[in-house]
Order: structure tokens, then C-alpha cells, then sequence
């Protein structure tokens, strides 16, 4: 079973995601700002992060840089879900070692096909 | 004695020997007769009567010997004649052939130049040579460019006070202009001391020939135009008689013609030059669109060509306002500096919106007064100031002052002054027109980013609603779910729809009210009713916010629309709660200040730094930062605070220390208890 987390500070997108989520057979837990969402990747390692980057606390780019300066934590990859189409804002997720990127709003096909892309089968 | 012994000393030494020669001659025969009568008689035995005899000899002798010497000095005196009149005759001859030989020599050097110095040069030494060296020869022309006379050269004893004088019409002595300039006739004083009378005015009127003791002024004269005129002076009184001038008239009428040539000329040139440096100023108008630019060039060369001492160019919008924006200066003259506004004569041409000029301002009536203090103390004598108009509005003006001597401004110069302002004014029309497109589109520039900036903080916002209502939509559709699940996530949707909605009306209400469509509806508000009603509202989303309310029971109403000033409450929480993302308290308080009701909003969150206190009230003024970036805003919300709360004529500011928190202003007007009164008959007011 792979486990996916998501950093997600909007409760309703939260919802939507963990909708989506339960017809598959990952293991899916949420975290509403990236200090939690920090916290829950260390506890659970999981196989692909989630993230929003406009959060409150920490944002989703210096959660990622938390999580790359962590060595057992590095390998883990990052899709950031962001509401922006503009190209610096994208490339900028790149930048903070995103593993992909994954623009609002997206489709529940796509959403699942993300998390199946990082995710262990 | 002296004056014989120089006559004598003067004698050819031929005729001194020839006197010397008879008169020993004389004393020869003289002893000869002597030995014949007393030693020759007496051998040959003829005894005279000695004492008789020789008497009688002796007086004959003495007789002889005196009509000898007598006839010897007669005939020397009549050959001394002889000699000298052949001598003076010949000198004459000699002196002729020189005066003509000068004259030719003159007309042979005038033919090759065109320079008037050059002809001044050999008109003068030619002069001079005829002259008496000792006397001080001056030639003047009349100078078209400067309608004046202008002294080309100077020659001889005192020459330095003459050299580069400018005689305008009414700086020649009267005398000299009635006699020379207007009748063309030669003006003689040969004993200035003889006429004191003339020649007291004269010197008064023209100290720069004062000190003559013998003065003569001759026209030149050349087809008809008087040219200039030749200027004689000389120390020796009766040194400059009509007799004398003879030759200097002769050669001035060969010198006229070739000056009147010269003139002509270098008026042409003049002329051209005047003509080029306005197409010099049109050109540099068309191609520059810098100001600054167009004046150095056209200033400088109009300075140049003029002759004048200073050229300024004011700037202003009123008469008053003008002042010093920038100035040429003739070297060695003082410049005025930057912004000074002692500028009566460019003032009086502003007013009168023509231009002006001032020959001698210490004589004109247009400027006795106090006001040209200043200029007289800068040495300003003459000036030509034009006012520079943009479509009927002043913009400035453009002045020429001479400084130390007074100036007749020719009819030219005045047009060349108004053909620079005029080019002045299209290029400074033009370079105002580039600024303004240039500030323009720098405008358009900003809105444009404004604009962008806005669409993606916008789409930003609005992508979060539409994310769920695309996403539970899209599950409807697709997914097997229960009735209940259905249910639930209609209700979902149909928030993110309202959140949607909610974000649109802020952009149009903001819209609106910036662009004065908004309709307020008016009624007595109680301001403490309404921010009991959005704390309320606000709690249950603030957990970490304790929301505390310092209310004024004795606030009053003011005259407002309700759901507008619920609007601002709610916004100013909304914010406190936002931008204190570590919780804190809040607190909301009103009180009475004279006529209005001042309500506060304190948070104890991130404050905003000192820099952005204005404009968080702009739109999409939101402070970008680290800190706020995770903070979700329209950047609307405070806008919108405002727009209401000055359509209400209130007042709304912020007061902040960062880490500290922010303290939100707002006052309002309180209704008058005649404007409830009325209010309250005609419409009850609505309360909740």
C-alpha cells in the first residue's frame, strides 16, 4: 500500500482530494499548513507528497526545503498543486526540487493519475 | 639772433662757401691795391703825398671793398632764394607725387580686400601719412546688425579709449549727427579751445573725444548711403584745418565705396548667419525632445549672434512666476543664476504678451520704479524680452540684455528674438507633448502590470472555489454515489459557488464606487449595533482571536447605508483575524470625537511596515512579503474600506508597528439630530 500525503490549507479542496482518494487503495493523510505537513512526512514517510504553496505557518516551498535538508526524507518526492498558470511560479516549484506539478483546478482523472504515477502498486 | 643764426645755420654749405670765398677774395684785392699804391708807385719813383694820397686811397679802397662785400651778400641772398625756391618747388612736386602716390597706393591696396579691417588698416596709415602722424585717426561704419556705429579701427595717440566703441544714433554727439550723419558734411573744431562753445557739448555728449584740441569729422559716403565716417583728432590746436583735410576726403572717397562693398558683405553674411541659426533652432527642435538640449544650442547661438551680453530664458505659468531657467552669458559677464526673479523687462512682456525692448532702462519711465534695482545692479542697460506662449498659455520668456551701454534693438533683432521664442515654443510644445506621452504610456505601463498582477492574484483566488466545484462535479457525474453523498456535495459546490460569487461582487462593488456608480442607500446606522453583529460573525471562524468590544453606549447614529458600513466592520475583522495568523486579541471600540464617531480596530498580529501604510489602500496594494504570501487576499478588502467609508465623508488610516500589530481608523460623521428627525418622518429607519 503507498502512502500519499497532502498539504492542503483550503478544508474544501481537503475534502474533494480525500473524496477522490477513497475509491483507490493508497493510504492518504492530510495536513492543513506545511509545519504539519512536515511533521506527518517524518512520521509517515510517505511514497509521494501533495502540496499546496500558499499555506499558512510555512509554505510549501520551505516545508520541501525542510524536507530535502532532511537525508532520510530527501528521496521523497513533491508534486505542488498550484492555482497559478504563470511560468516563474512553475518554474519556481521546480526549483524547490519539485518532483511535478499540478495545476488548479484539476480534474479527478488527473488527480488520480498524479498520485499513481509516484505511487508503489 | 637765434632765429637768424638758425636761418643761417639752415644755409646750403655751397652758398656759405661762396660767401666765405668772396669775402676773402674781397681782402685779397683789398691788399693788392694796398701794395700797388704804396710799394709799386713809390719804386717807380712817383712820390704821392703820403698822408694825402694815402687817405684817399684808403677811403676808395675801404669804398671798393664795402659795395664788393655789399654786392657778394646780395648775390648770396638772391641765390639762397633761388636755392630754396627751387628746393620748395620741388618738394611741392615731391609731396603731390606722394599724396597721389598714397592715394593710388591706397585704391591699389583697396582693390584686393574685402575685410573691413583690412581697409580700415590701410585707410587710416594712408591717412595718417598724408596727416601728421602725431594726430589720432578713428573710422566708425554704420552698422546694420547693431544700427549703430561701430568703430572698425583706431589709429594713433590715445587710440586704447577709442578702440571698439559703439556709437548708437543718439550716442553721437548732436552736433556730428546734424552735420555728418545728416547733411553729409565734414564737422571741423580746429581749436577746440577757440570753440569751446561747440566743443563743450560735443565733449559732454561724446567723453570719449574730450580731450582733442583740434577735432574733425568727415563723412563717407559711397552711392548715395552714408557708409561711416572718419574721426580726426589731434592735440595740437589748428592742426586740422579744412586745407589740410583735403587728402583725407580725397581718400575717403575712395575708401566708401570699398567699405560700402565690405558691408554689404558681411551684412549678407549676417544675414545668413541669422537665417541659419534659426533653421539651427528649428532643426535642433524637430530633433530633440530634450529641453534642456534645444535651449543650450539656440540660447547660446542667438546670445552669439546678437552681440548681447546675456540671453535668459525664463520659465512660469504666470507673470510672477517666472523665473531664471537658463542663461548664457558673454564672457566675463556675471551670470544672474539659476531661479532668479528680478526680471522686470521679460515680466512687463509677459504681461502685455508681446515684446518688449528697452534701449537705456535707466531712461525708460515703463521701469523707474523700485523694481529695476536689481537689474541696475547687475549693470543691465538694455534689454529685448519676448513672452514664449503654448496654445494662449504662458510658458516663459526669452531676454537679451546688454550690459554697460544702451542699445537701439533693430527691427531685426527683434524678429530673430521672435523667430527663436516661437521655435522655442514649438520645440518645448513638442518636448512637453513627448512627456506626456512618455508619461502616458509609463501610466499605461503600470495599469497594464497592475492589471496582470491582478489577473493572476485573481485567477489565483478564484481557482481555488472552482477547483471544488469542478472536482465534486466531475465525481457526480462519474461515480456510483448515495443519495447523501450527492446531497453533500451539491452543498459543496454550491459554497464554492457562493465564494465565487462573493469575490466577483467585491471586484464590481470596488469598481463601482472608484468609478462613483455606486448608490448608497441612505439611513441612521448604529455603529455599535453593527459591530456587535460582525463580531459575532467573525468568532466562530477565529478561534485563536478573542474578540473584545469597547463600545461608546452613547456613540449615536450616523446617516449611512448599513450593509456598506457592515462591510467595512467586516472587512477590517476578517483582515485583524488574517494577518495575525499566531491568534491574539482584537479589539473593537468606538467613542465620540466632536461631530464624529471614531471606531477602532486593533489586532495584536504581523503589522505593516511603515512604507505601506498608504498603500494597502490601494488596489491591490496588499503588502507582498514572506509573511503574507501564505495569507489568502483579493488585495480588495481595505480598497473597498475606503471607497465606502470616504463615500460616507469619513476618514480611514492605519497606524502599525511590525511583529506588533496594526491599529485600524475609521471616522464617520454623526447624523444631526435634524437629519434623523427628517429621516425619520419620511422613511422609519430599518432596524434589525
Amino acid at each position: 500500500v503507498s502512502k500519499v500525503v497532502f498539504c492542503e490549507d483550503d478544508p474544501m479542496i481537503r475534502k474533494l482530494v480525500q473524496t477522490a482518494m477513497r475509491t483507490t487503495t493508497h493510504e492518504v493523510h492530510f495536513a492543513g499548513d506545511g509545519a504539519e505537513g512536515l511533521a506527518l512526512i517524518d512520521r509517515i514517510r510517505p511514497d509521494v507528497v501533495f502540496s499546496d504553496v500558499a499555506m499558512p505557518k510555512m509554505d510549501g516551498f520551505a516545508m520541501a526545503d525542510a524536507v530535502r535538508a532532511k537525508p532520510e526524507l530527501a528521496h521523497i518526492p513533491i508534486v505542488f498543486m498550484t492555482a497559478s498558470v504563470q511560468r516563474e511560479r512553475i518554474d519556481e516549484c521546480f526549483r524547490h526540487g519539485a518532483a511535478g506539478h499540478l495545476a488548479k483546478p484539476f480534474t479527478m482523472t488527473e488527480l488520480r493519475a498524479r498520485v499513481a504515477q509516484f505511487a508503489k502498486s | 639772433m637765434s632765429r637768424q643764426g638758425r636761418k643761417m645755420r639752415k644755409l646750403p654749405r655751397a652758398l656759405r662757401f661762396y660767401v666765405a670765398a668772396s669775402t676773402f677774395y674781397a681782402a685779397l684785392v683789398f691788399f693788392a691795391v694796398q701794395y700797388i699804391y704804396t710799394v709799386q708807385l713809390a719804386e717807380s719813383g712817383l712820390i704821392v703825398a703820403r698822408r694825402d694820397t694815402g687817405d684817399v686811397l684808403a677811403s676808395i679802397q675801404l669804398v671798393s671793398f664795402v659795395v664788393w662785400l655789399g654786392i657778394s651778400l646780395i648775390a648770396a641772398a638772391i641765390m639762397h632764394r633761388l636755392a630754396t625756391a627751387l628746393a620748395g618747388a620741388r618738394s611741392a612736386e615731391e609731396q603731390k607725387q606722394n599724396e597721389l602716390g598714397s592715394i593710388f597706393g591706397l585704391s591699389a591696396a583697396l582693390a584686393g580686400p574685402l575685410e573691413l579691417e583690412e581697409i580700415a588698416r590701410h585707410f587710416l596709415t594712408a591717412v595718417r601719412n598724408a596727416l601728421d602722424p602725431s594726430a589720432t585717426v578713428v573710422l566708425i561704419v554704420y552698422d546694420d546688425v547693431l544700427e549703430a556705429f561701430r568703430t572698425v579701427a583706431a589709429e594713433g595717440p590715445g587710440m586704447e579709449k577709442l578702440r571698439g566703441q559703439t556709437y548708437s544714433a543718439g550716442g553721437l554727439a548732436a552736433a556730428i549727427r546734424t552735420r555728418v550723419i545728416d547733411h553729409r558734411q565734414p564737422f571741423l573744431v580746429p581749436d577746440t579751445g577757440a570753440n569751446a562753445k561747440t566743443w563743450t557739448k560735443v565733449a559732454q555728449e561724446m567723453p570719449q573725444v574730450a580731450h582733442a584740441r583740434s577735432f574733425a569729422a568727415l563723412p563717407l559716403v559711397s552711392r548715395d548711403r552714408l557708409v561711416g565716417a572718419l574721426v580726426l583728432l589731434s592735440d595740437q590746436p589748428g592742426t586740422l584745418i579744412a586745407d589740410r583735410l583735403q587728402m583725407p576726403m580725397i581718400m575717403g572717397q575712395y575708401v566708401a565705396g570699398s567699405i560700402h562693398s565690405a558691408l554689404t558683405v558681411s551684412e549678407a553674411e549676417a544675414r545668413a548667419e541669422r537665417e541659419a541659426l534659426v533653421n539651427r533652432v528649428a532643426q535642433r527642435g524637430r530633433a530633440s525632445l530634450d529641453p534642456d538640449e534645444i535651449l543650450r544650442g539656440t540660447v547660446d547661438a542667438l546670445g552669439r549672434v546678437l552681440g548681447v551680453s546675456r540671453a535668459i530664458v525664463a520659465s512660469g505659468e504666470s507673470e510672477d512666476d517666472l523665473n531664471v531657467s537658463y542663461e548664457w552669458d558673454a564672457p566675463g559677464v556675471t551670470p544672474v543664476g539659476r531661479g532668479a526673479r528680478s526680471i522686470p523687462v521679460a515680466q512687463f512682456a509677459a504681461r502685455l504678451g508681446r515684446t518688449v525692448v528697452v534701449t537705456d532702462i535707466r531712461q525708460d519711465r515703463r521701469f523707474a520704479e523700485g523694481s529695476t534695482d536689481d537689474s541696475r545692479q547687475r549693470g543691465v542697460i538694455a534689454v529685448a524680452a519676448t513672452p514664449i506662449r503654448v496654445g494662449g498659455q504662458l510658458k516663459g520668456a526669452l531676454a537679451l540684455s546688454q550690459i554697460d551701454r544702451p542699445r537701439d534693438w533693430s527691427a531685426g533683432d527683434v524678429r530673430l528674438i521672435e523667430a527663436v521664442a516661437d521655435e522655442l515654443r514649438v520645440a518645448i510644445t513638442s518636448a512637453e507633448a513627448f512627456e506626456q506621452q512618455r508619461r502616458a504610456v509609463a501610466e499605461l505601463e503600470r495599469l497594464n502590470r497592475a492589471k496582470s498582477d491582478f489577473v493572476s492574484i485573481v485567477s489565483h483566488e478564484f481557482r481555488t472555489p472552482l477547483t471544488g466545484i469542478q472536482g465534486f462535479s466531475e465525481m457526480m457525474t462519474n461515480e456510483e454515489l448515495t443519495l447523501d453523498e450527492m446531497r453533500e456535495y451539491a452543498g459543496d459546490i454550491n459554497k464554492d459557488a457562493q465564494r465565487l460569487n462573493r469575490m466577483i461582487n467585491e471586484m464590481l462593488d470596488l469598481d463601482k464606487m472608484e468609478s462613483g456608480r455606486m448608490q448608497l442607500h441612505h439611513e441612521p446606522v448604529d455603529l455599535n449595533e453593527i459591530t456587535v453583529e460582525s463580531a459575532d460573525r467573525v468568532r466562530p471562524n477565529a478561534p485563536k482571536h478573542p474578540v473584545t468590544l469597547r463600545l461608546d453606549p452613547a456613540l449615536g447614529r450616523v446617516m449611512g447605508d448599513r450593509d456598506k458600513l457592515t462591510q467595512v466592520l467586516a472587512n477590517l475583522l476578517n483582515n485583524a483575524v488574517k494577518y495575525s495568523p499566531d491568534g491574539g486579541e482584537i479589539v473593537v471600540s468606538t467613542r465620540v470625537e466632536g461631530t464624529a464617531a471614531h471606531l477602532l480596530v486593533r489586532d495584536h498580529g504581523m503589522g505593516i511596515p511603515k512604507e505601506a501604510l498608504e498603500t494597502i489602500f490601494e488596489r491591490y496594494g496588499r503588502v507582498e512579503s514572506r509573511a503574507t504570501r501564505n495569507i489568502r487576499g483579493t488585495g480588495l478588502g481595505l480598497p473597498i474600506v475606503r471607497q465606502i467609508v470616504q463615500l460616507h465623508g469619513g476618514t480611514v488610516w492605519a497606524e502599525s508597528a511590525v511583529g506588533e500589530g496594526s491599529v485600524f481608523h475609521v471616522t464617520l460623521p454623526l447624523a444631526a439630530k435634524t437629519e434623523l428627525a427628517g429621516v425619520a418622518g419620511a422613511e422609519p429607519p430599518r432596524m434589525s
